[in-house]
């Protein structure tokens, strides 16, 4: 009886010797094909252009004009032309993209919208006429600059290194010059050629 | 503009007398009347006196009034006054003073009032409320007196402007009541007390801007061919000014104000005597010299403050801002000397009773600073600071004693620090500090030694899971440069009965926005059991080895690492990984499709045997390429890798598939499985 007893026990046992688990884990191949296939249907035309314009080193970087998340300062929607491709994802980025965009409409919108700070030609800003500022706001607009162009600095460092390109950390720097200024609203300066200019 | 008008019509009045008596009018033209103080040109006066009348009307034109040293000029002047007579010798006229094509009585309309007599001169110009007064006494002719009553800051703008020539002043008035001396062949003397109110300025670069200012001062001017000479004394009350990045907000209470300037021939201001005494928050005693383009030659200050907490308002909030530091609370009281040269700082002096300093970030927390730092340019000084405790980014430090040598720019310790932090100790050894100067940063040298930390506290303090362990190790060469700290050598510690070894490190931007963390870490025989269940993972027996390379963490998130875990048999080490390890497992994976009966099955072990647990991820992008245990039969193409090779019965295997893994959902499901959140999928 008892050995009757055992045989499914048994049969279980044997049943269960090879158990293998399979884990699928979450894909990230999907979405890289949907952002890359987004891209590629926007950027098919500026392709050719970034080739002609910049040339040497610049000519292995992708084109790529997702700049969404620049949209959400709020200047303007010109679509990059021209612009490398930045892939700039990481959650620390981000989060710098989103303390630059509270700050800009906190304090620095002002500043552009009256003349007193501009885009300098190496992607920082600058206060370039205090007088129209008053007083009281001139300090915090001091600040406000100094850590904003803290923040920048950080992300054209972080955003080369994040492609495993240190090197074209100046590169990234002039492409993102040239974007804030295509961005900006009219009436905003840029400093172009050593002068100021207004768009 | 009183005193050349006032010149031209005793001139007139001076032919009063040649004149006949009964004669109806007088009329002259005058091409051009040169006084001391001004020019005036086109001159025409005209006086009628009907015969027996007792006043007649005098009127003076003046084509062009211009007074070069005083930065005046005016065009058609108009005056027109009822001429009479006063006491037995005097002579008084009173009437409106009109420039241009304005009328009398508008807002513009001055009135300018004369009086005159052997003895004496008076004239009075008035517009609203604004007075100015002016005598004169025979006796003393060198001394003019002037008194001013709320006269708006722009009448005196041509002749401040002389003085600073790019200040522009918008608003304000004044009230003073000066003394002239001006005797031929002597130094010009004004002396006599001044009171500004609301005095708003701004220079036209904006650098300098002033709002708001009130001031009750003594001034005293002496001005020589070669020399000149400005004291200022009395109290500076409210306003806010803004000088370069310095931005000073005053406080409703006096604030004592002491300058002595004196310039030779056309060299730089020379400040001799500077004070500013602003009760127990600042008082400053101390000396400047200006260079010729106002730029700032030479300073030395006395700085005391028995009281620094509303020191940043009021004073530091534009410096402190800068660097990212405006909110920094500062309490204590603290004495400073410092002496600059041509810009740069040849000697500092700090003396610190009880300073405490603290970043409401917590990003630094400096309590009970005392003792004194002191730098040097040039010949050698020593000094010592100590703290009772603080903390850095989380992380609490106890007592420490700093001693400084300076010398030659450069701060330095002279002998080696210790500071004890977190159970164990950290021991600077050869810090060499040199501040920033001539557009280069800060330079910061030194070697570091930490022993026997408590690395559990640490995990504690920046939230980690509760890691144990001691920390030890040494850096021979740690260096600060252009916003990056690269530490040569490695650091050991001792983890979960194994070791872990950091190398390569390097911090950028510590102090910055983001800090940025690269190292490349080791790990060698770590007791897997103890680190499972810390991680809240089940249990997993046997040990661990590991690499990984390249790891960079921004903001203290990881965004690029090449990591391989695989573990290490050891002869008489159990191997087994229990049932709730391998649901968690499982449970990161999107579906896990195992044979229900199989599912079942496993619910009845309570764990299994394995021979080896490997597995890799590659981070770029926010992508994880995976890998497991590394099989000689493993095709690249597939997109399958081994992660648990079981042993014994029931033999146990974890694939993994889907080498390009999301690393955000991955992170979110295994932060889920250690916090105990998961229900294991199992069908």
């Amino acid at each position: 009886m008892k050995q009757w007893l055992g045989m499914p026990v048994v049969g279980a046992l044997l049943l269960s010797a090879c158990v293998t688990i399979n884990v699928y884990f979450p894909a990230a191949e999907a979405k890289e094909a949907a952002r890359e296939f987004v891209e590629k249907v926007i950027d098919e035309a500026d392709k050719v252009q970034i080739k002609d314009s910049s040339g040497g080193g610049m000519a292995a970087l992708r084109v790529r004009a997702d700049f969404d998340p620049w949209m959400l300062l709020g200047i303007g929607s010109a679509q990059a032309q021209g612009a490398p491709d930045i892939s700039i994802k990481t959650p620390a980025i981000q989060a710098i993209q989103s303390r630059m965009e509270s700050r800009f409409n906190g304090t620095l919108r002002a500043g552009f919208d009256s003349g007193a700070l501009g885009f300098t030609s190496d992607g920082m800003i600058s206060v370039r006429d205090a007088g129209k500022l008053e007083l009281k706001d001139r300090v915090a607009m001091n600040a406000a600059v100094a850590d904003d162009n803290r923040d920048r600095k950080a992300v054209y460092r972080e955003v080369a290194v994040a492609n495993g390109h240190p090197e074209w950390e100046g590169q990234i720097r002039d492409v993102f010059a040239k974007q804030w200024v295509d961005s900006a609203k009219s009436g905003w300066w840029y400093q172009s050629g050593g002068g100021w200019k207004q768009k | 503009m009183v005193r050349p008008i006032l010149a031209a019509s005793l001139l007139v009045l001076g032919m009063l007398p040649a004149a006949a008596v009964h004669a109806r009018g007088v009329q002259a033209r005058i091409a051009r009347i040169t006084t001391a103080v001004a020019t005036l040109e086109q001159v025409r006066v005209r006086l009628d006196w009907a015969a027996d009348a007792d006043s007649g009307e005098l009127q003076l034109w003046a084509g062009r009034v211009d007074a070069p040293d005083l930065g005046y000029r005016y065009r058609d002047l108009h005056w027109r006054c009822p001429l009479r007579r006063a006491g037995k010798d005097g002579w008084h006229c009173d009437g409106p003073l009109l420039q241009g094509r304005a009328r009398p009585g508008t807002a513009a309309a001055m009135q300018l009032a004369v009086r005159f007599d052997a003895a004496m001169t008076q004239a009075t110009l008035q517009q609203g409320r604004t007075r100015i007064v002016l005598d004169r006494n025979a006796a003393a002719p060198d001394l003019t007196s002037l008194d001013l009553r709320q006269v708006p800051i722009a009448w005196a703008q041509a002749l401040l402007a002389k003085a600073w020539p790019e200040a522009r002043f918008k608003a304000g008035d004044f009230d003073a009541a000066l003394a002239i001396e001006a005797p031929a062949g002597r130094p010009l003397r004004v002396s006599g007390p001044l009171v500004l109110r609301e005095i708003g300025l701004e220079t036209a670069d904006a650098a300098i801007a002033g709002e708001n200012l009130g001031a009750r001062v003594a001034i005293d001017f002496r001005s020589a061919p070669a020399l000149s000479q400005l004291a200022i004394d009395g109290e500076v009350r409210g306003g806010e000014f803004l000088a370069g990045n310095t931005y000073v907000a005053l406080p409703a209470s006096p604030v004592g104000l002491r300058i002595d300037a004196i310039q030779r021939g056309v060299s730089g201001w020379e400040l001799p005597r500077i004070e500013w005494r602003d009760g127990d928050v600042l008082q400053v005693a101390g000396s400047a010299g200006l260079g010729t383009d106002a730029s700032l030659r030479a300073l030395d200050l006395d700085v005391r403050s028995r009281d620094m907490s509303p020191l940043r308002q009021r004073y530091l909030s534009g410096w402190l801002g800068l660097f990212g530091l405006g909110e920094v609370d500062l309490h204590g009281a603290m004495d400073l000397r410092v002496q600059l040269r041509d810009g740069s700082l040849q000697r500092a002096d700090a003396r610190l009773h009880g300073v405490d300093l603290r970043d409401p970030g917590e990003r630094f927390v400096f309590d009970g600073l005392r003792g004194d730092v002191r730098y040097s340019a040039g010949a050698p000084v020593q000094s010592e600071l100590q703290w009772q405790r603080g903390k850095l980014y989380g992380l609490e430090f106890d007592a420490a004693r700093l001693p400084f040598a300076s010398a030659d720019g450069q701060l330095a310790f002279r002998e080696d620090a210790t500071v004890p932090i977190m159970g164990g100790s950290m021991t600077f050894r050869g810090l060499a500090i040199r501040p920033p100067q001539g557009g280069a940063g800060a330079d910061i040298r030194f070697a570091l030694v930490l022993d026997d930390i408590d690395f559990g506290r640490v995990s504690q303090a920046i939230g980690l899971p509760a890691f144990q362990g001691r920390l030890s190790g040494s850096i021979p060469h740690a260096r600060y440069a252009n916003e990056r700290i690269d530490f040569d050598g490695g650091l050991s510690m001792q983890l979960f009965d194994g070791r872990v070894a950091f190398s390569s490190l390097a911090l950028e931007r510590p102090f910055g926005s983001a800090p940025s963390l690269s190292a490349d870490i080791a790990f060698d025989d770590l007791d897997l059991l103890r680190l499972t269940e810390v991680l809240g993972f089940g249990s997993i027996s046997g040990r661990l080895d590991g690499r990984i390379e390249g790891l960079r963490l921004v903001d203290w998130t990881p965004v690029a690492f090449d990591a391989r875990f695989i573990t290490d048999a050891r002869p008489g080490e159990k191997q087994r990984i229990s049932q709730r390890a391998v649901q968690n497992i499982s449970s990161v994976g999107d579906a896990s499709f195992v044979t229900s009966l199989q599912g079942q099955l496993i619910g009845l072990f309570d764990d299994f045997g394995y021979r080896r647990i490997g597995i890799g991820c590659r981070l770029a992008n926010e992508v994880c390429a995976m890998s497991g245990l590394q099989h000689s039969d493993d095709s690249q193409a597939s997109n399958a890798f081994t992660i648990v090779e079981g042993a014994g019965l029931p033999r146990l295997s974890v694939v993994g598939f889907n080498k390009q893994v999301d690393w955000p959902t991955l992170v979110e499901r295994l932060a889920a499985v250690g916090s105990g959140e998961v229900k294991p999928v199992v069908d």
